[in-house]
């Protein structure tokens, strides 16, 4: 296959109009074609999920099509993850996610909503989702609501988003620039092409039986640090430490609020945090 | 899809809606009993989490009155049976969730919860 145009974009007007345009209507229409295209999780991923105690709950940020809730593979029922998406025709899917066929839950929100108790999810995972806010605030946003959505003083949490820097393997070619992408990442569209059955209307003859429509998917390539960088800026406005607890004197009048970056990598194409949160008592 | 182990951790997000936001209140519901493995372990993980009064009062609601008004001090394997069909067996497929303060209502249609909301209602 040839390798796919990745072209630059300028977000302008409402972010949320944008993303309504430029993602989640764009979802809705691929969701069955995306779907039969994610299947595999990610190792890290993976491992993160096998690593999730007995009994805890979680929240996945950005389900598409829940490819991550029947995880982990060897012991399904000991933790319970709920999928959260904007795309009604990801969600379909995500329902019946897994080779059990078992049913998942699957809740229709945005991942800036709070429709949750706060910190009452065990641990949240967002996956290639944040990188589909058009603007550095509201992925500021969506880290901060993750933050709120675990338990002050053992949620964990594990982000990935699209990485500037890409792998050998990828089929992208990404546009370069003299601007300061390196640092502040890249606004790019991502042309989804999709084939399907032409209407019979339009069939000429025998030949020709599909049609291929294109539809360009908004993304902000994440630059190096740029990420954990959401993480330094959502603790901030909630007031929380970043950082191992240690780092910090015991004997506080106050609970003190934290998070530790666990990890902060990249791994093919993209990059991803893991962050632990902690609290003093008092 | 909207099992009873969802309700408990759903909460009313309207701007402005911060307080008795919790729990929304079930209307017009129709619901499936689909079986699901039975994991003692994940149930006594799971319950410090849950906000009790308000799973006994939405189960009620449903029609099941097996979980007692009180946490039991044993949580022999009769209870946590009962807790497990409460919480992982009864699938609310069609209905309606109130806001008990702000009344916003949520449907939930073939399974799935609609928790957005409209522009003017984002906090």
């Amino acid at each position: 296959m040839a390798p796919k145009a990745v072209a630059p974009a300028i977000v302008d007007g409402d972010p949320q109009t944008y993303e309504n345009e430029n993602v989640h209507a764009i979802y809705d229409k691929i969701a069955s074609h995306f779907s039969s295209t994610r299947y595999k999780p990610w190792p890290i991923i993976s491992v993160f999920m096998s690593s999730i105690p007995t009994g805890w709950i979680g929240l996945d940020a950005g389900t598409g099509n829940g490819k991550y809730l029947p995880l982990p593979l060897d012991r399904p029922s000991d933790i319970l993850t709920i999928g959260l998406d904007r795309s009604i025709n990801l969600l379909r899917l995500a329902r019946h996610a897994g080779e059990s066929r078992a049913t998942r839950e699957v809740v229709w929100g945005d991942v800036l909503g709070h429709c949750w108790r706060p910190g009452v999810f065990d641990y949240a995972i967002s996956i290639a989702t944040i990188h589909h806010l058009a603007t550095h605030e509201r992925r500021i946003e969506a880290v901060k609501r993750l933050l709120e959505s675990v338990d002050p003083q053992h949620g964990r949490i594990l982000i990935y988003v699209w990485a500037i820097e890409q792998d050998e393997l990828s089929k992208r070619q990404i546009p370069t620039g003299d601007d300061d992408s390196d640092r502040r990442g890249k606004d790019v569209v991502v042309p989804w092409v999709l084939s399907q059955p032409a209407e019979p209307a339009r069939r000429g003859g025998s030949e020709a039986p599909t049609e291929q429509r294109v539809f360009n998917r908004y993304y902000h390539m994440f630059a190096k640090g740029e990420l954990s960088g959401l993480v330094h800026g959502a603790a901030a406005d909630l007031g929380m430490h970043v950082g191992e607890p240690s780092a910090l004197a015991s004997k506080q009048l106050h609970p003190i609020r934290g998070v530790e970056i666990v990890q902060d990598g990249w791994e093919r194409s993209n990059y991803y945090v893991e962050l632990r949160c902690w609290q003093t008592s008092e | 899809m909207v099992r009873l182990i969802t309700h408990n951790l759903l909460a009313c997000h309207v701007k402005g809606c911060t307080s008795n936001n919790f729990p929304l209140q079930f209307r017009d519901v129709q619901i499936e009993l689909r079986e699901a493995e039975f994991n003692p372990d994940f149930l006594r993980g799971f319950m410090p989490k849950l906000e009790w009064k308000a799973l006994v009062d939405a189960s009620r609601q449903l029609g099941d009155t097996s979980l007692p008004p009180e946490v039991p001090e044993m949580l022999d394997d009769d209870f946590l049976k009962n807790l497990h069909h409460v919480l992982l067996e009864i699938h609310v497929e069609e209905g309606v969730m109130t806001c008990p303060n702000c009344r916003h209502e949520y449907p939930i249609l073939n399974g799935i919860p609609n928790m957005l909301l409209a522009e003017h209602e984002i906090g």
